[in-house]
């Protein structure tokens, strides 16, 4: 017979939901007080992307597999390429963040490994207008995040009690 | 007449039982005060519970104490929005009077055996009495607001009440049955030495208990304002100071219930020794701290509980809570006969 059927069988339950309240509240908390402690980001987190101009041979693939189109192909007229007799304007992304997802599709699909992933998350913008990155913007990657203090790092680990711990980095 | 006479005509005045409780303790003042104590600890321990912090940026030394300060001085500056399809007058002085039908029951509690605004015969039929407006009204401003959710909240409030309200007085009129009064000094003249009503009778302090968390909406019993299900319930059009009143309204009607808790079955300001009980101070104390522990308790149970189903709170009601009470008063009175109470 099952625990909760009996009058008595429940007020047990109640009991041992209070007692487990009760136990949590002297569990040390689990939060990282973001502003003044920062995480360490693992390897391979997919923050921001950093685009280097050198490595990129303009095929927009990555315009093509980005599938919240935030990933956009612009004409440069700076740099001309010959293409069949005549002179015509080369192609460069750009990237708008108010759409992107962090997918990270781009970077997987560069033939030339010309994106990549930067372990920056948290920056914030002052205007719409700021988060498209046309291919000059694009180029000199994320902005720097600043603190107004130095933040204590903290680095992620697995505990098996407790779950994820946080201990600091240096 | 001089500067000290009159500053002393006014100090008489104020510390003078029928203002100081209406307005001091356990009245306005403390009310106020305690509303915005219990709302930042609610928020503090269901954090500590979650295993995070709560409000902290709020004056940070003291654990974001004042947070409930900032949201006060924002709920008085926002504006008031009465929609355009209401019932203006009851939607308006809805909350208002929900708020005092609250807390005008506290003027019936007592501060010490020879301090206190009004003592009747039947001062807890009085308070009860009193409480059992707040329903009418929430009813009345879930009419008015014009709004589905305020309307199913309202009614919500309805089907509760049929739940609570009836074991509520059988089991505070079982412990009056007890101590053969319903003026509340005497019953905490009855409780010296110890026997308290809660070990003469645990039956009616557990559903008095319960019935007071089901009846200011606590968890497990928030079913009324429902966050997740109706926004905020009957007072989903609410805004600005109007909805500061409306959340107000259930943490004074559970401060009062505390209270009567704590008069009832805590031996109200029981343990005072003789030579310190002509003054209302310790008494008041004592029976402050007595009801805060029951409010932090009552608080607490939002870490712990998920929220019953309107059936399932009225099928407890019904099926495990007034059977309970009517047992409370059996066993207060087999206490009687019995012979274990004078």
């Amino acid at each position: 017979m099952k625990r909760g059927s009996t009058p008595i069988g429940r007020l047990i339950n109640h009991l041992e939901a209070i007692e487990t309240g009760i136990k949590y509240l002297f569990i040390p908390r689990m939060t990282v007080k973001y502003p003044e402690e920062i995480m360490e980001l693992p390897e391979g987190y997919r923050g921001m992307i950093k685009y280097k101009k050198e490595l990129c041979i303009s095929c927009s693939l990555c315009a093509q597999i980005c599938p919240a189109n935030a990933m956009k192909m612009y004409l440069d007229e700076s740099e001309l390429k010959k293409e069949g007799g005549q002179a015509k304007p080369k192609r460069r992304p750009g990237i708008n963040y108010t759409r992107c997802i962090f997918c990270g599709f781009c970077v997987d699909i560069c033939p030339t490994g010309a994106l990549e992933h930067v372990g920056i998350h948290d920056v914030a913008f002052d205007s719409f207008e700021a988060q498209l990155f046309k291919p000059k913007d694009f180029e000199e990657g994320p902005p720097k995040v600043e603190f107004e203090r130095p933040p204590k790092r903290l680095r992620p680990k697995m505990d098996p009690k407790r779950g994820i711990v946080y201990e600091p980095a240096d | 007449m001089s500067l000290s006479d009159l500053l002393k005509l006014i100090l008489d005045l104020l510390f003078s039982p029928w203002l100081f409780v209406p307005l001091i303790f356990p009245g306005l003042i403390t009310v106020f005060l305690l509303i915005l104590f219990i709302i930042w600890f609610e928020r503090k321990i269901a954090a500590k519970v979650q295993l995070r912090y709560g409000p902290l940026y709020v004056l940070k030394q003291l654990g974001g104490a004042i947070q409930l300060v900032a949201d006060l001085l924002r709920y008085l500056f926002a504006e008031p929005i009465v929609p355009e399809q209401t019932d203006k007058l009851a939607f308006v002085l809805g909350p208002i009077f929900l708020f005092a039908v609250s807390y005008i029951p506290s003027i019936t509690i007592p501060v010490s055996s020879s301090f206190y605004a009004i003592r009747s015969d039947i001062g807890l039929l009085i308070s009860l009495g009193l409480l059992t407006f707040g329903p009418a009204i929430v009813l009345v401003i879930g009419w008015a607001s014009n709004n589905k959710f305020s309307l199913i909240g309202g009614l919500r409030e309805g089907y509760l009440t049929m739940a609570y309200e009836i074991p509520l007085f059988i089991s505070a009129l079982s412990m009056a049955a007890l101590y053969g009064t319903m003026d509340l000094v005497e019953m905490v003249e009855a409780q010296s030495g110890w026997t308290w009503g809660i070990i003469l009778n645990p039956l009616a302090a557990i559903t008095f208990l319960i019935l007071s968390f089901m009846s200011t909406s606590r968890f497990p019993f928030e079913i009324v304002e429902a966050e997740s299900e109706i926004v905020m319930g009957p007072f989903t059009e609410y805004s600005g100071i109007l909805y500061g009143l409306t959340m107000g309204a259930s943490y004074v009607k559970f401060y009062v219930l505390c209270l009567l808790f704590s008069i009832m079955f805590l031996g109200g300001w029981q343990p005072v020794p003789s030579f310190l009980s002509w003054s209302p101070v310790l008494p008041g104390v004592i029976l402050l701290i007595k009801s805060l522990v029951i409010m932090v308790f009552g608080v607490f149970l939002r870490s712990v509980y998920p929220r019953y189903r309107i059936d399932q709170a009225l099928k407890m009601g019904w099926h495990m809570i007034l059977p309970l009470s009517i047992g409370s008063v059996f066993l207060s009175l087999g206490l009687i006969v019995l012979g274990v109470v004078p």
